[in-house]
């Protein structure tokens, strides 16, 4: 009996290790589906938000990003635009605080693949944005670049996919 | 002996309602007046296991997954090729009939050849501006399956 429940305290030991390690030392695409995840969470943003939250809120998506990152957003009817650095999307994001009654993003599906060498991923996602007082959402099929730079994967490019051509 | 249906029956419904369809809700006016916005329906991811996709199926398209699809009627199949003049769809130069079109439309554009495993796809709603509504050709990959509950 005793050995029995030592082999069981054992296991339960291992377990809790195992699952410390990942939760420690995620692979590399949990990483970046985690990452992806508070991506979402920091371009949602409430209306009314004060000068200084916008300021805030655009510093902390910037960071999400590298400093030569490029944007290509072409959405037929809605949006067509190219970002260039930190410094446009920090801008960008700020103008859409001030003039938005706020935003909801969500990526709904996240399909995310990782270099052999482990040090750079591409997700091609779907994105869901809804405009504060809109009532429909904004439905976008994007592909995102990461690279691994200082232990943190950050997105090195951005780009629309045209579901239909 | 109860228990062994109950189990059949649960597995079943698991089988036919996380699987075989997909429960979907319109979200946008493209494919007005055929469906409506915030609209509910089912799509059938088995509908082209025998055969492949036929002109006038409205079907579901994946984007990046299937938690967020497009719902678009096939005009244009393999090999065609479909233009838009005066609002009429043109299929190898014959004008195209759909009785599902109850308004009138002004849309053009330039004849396109459909490659060996491309539909060409647009919605019903064509009384909206050309440029705000999505349309075009759409790979055989990323048909999900056909809107169940068709009209």
């Amino acid at each position: 009996m005793k050995i029995i429940l030592r082999l069981a305290l054992l296991a339960a030991v291992i377990a809790a290790g195992v699952w410390l390690w990942t939760i420690l030392f995620p692979s590399p695409e949990k990483a970046v589906r985690r990452q992806l995840s508070e991506l979402a969470r920091d371009a949602s943003f409430s209306g009314n938000q004060s000068s200084l939250a916008v300021i805030a809120g655009a510093q902390r998506l910037a960071n999400f990003f590298s400093t030569n990152v490029e944007v290509n957003l072409d959405v037929p009817g809605r949006i067509q635009h190219t970002l260039t650095g930190r410094d446009e999307i920090m801008q960008a994001d700020a103008g859409a605080r001030a003039s938005l009654d706020g935003l909801k993003v969500e990526f709904p599906d996240v399909n995310v693949t990782v270099a052999p060498d482990k040090q750079s991923a591409t997700a091609d996602l779907t994105v869901k944005a809804q405009a504060g007082g809109d009532r429909d959402s904004i439905w976008q099929e994007m592909k995102f670049t990461l690279q691994k730079t200082g232990g943190k994967w950050l997105i090195t490019r951005v780009e629309t996919v045209r579901t239909l051509t | 002996m109860t228990l062994v249906r109950i189990v059949v029956w649960v597995v079943a419904c698991v089988i036919v309602f996380k699987v075989v369809l997909l429960r979907v809700e319109v979200d946008g006016i493209s494919m007005l007046p055929t469906y409506k916005n915030h609209s509910k329906n089912w799509i059938n991811r088995l509908a082209y296991f025998r055969h492949e996709p036929r002109r006038g199926d409205v079907v579901a398209i994946r984007l990046a997954g299937i938690h967020a699809m497009l719902l678009k009627r096939i005009i244009g199949l393999p090999g065609e090729t479909v233009a838009f003049a005066d609002g009429r769809v043109l299929i190898n130069g014959k004008i195209l009939n759909e009785p599902y079109e109850k308004f009138p439309c002004d849309w053009d554009r330039a004849p396109v050849k459909l490659g060996d495993t491309q539909y060409f796809v647009v919605g019903d709603n064509r009384t909206m501006p050309q440029q705000d509504h999505t349309f075009g050709e759409c790979e055989r990959n990323r048909i999900i399956g056909k809107v169940l509950l068709s009209r």
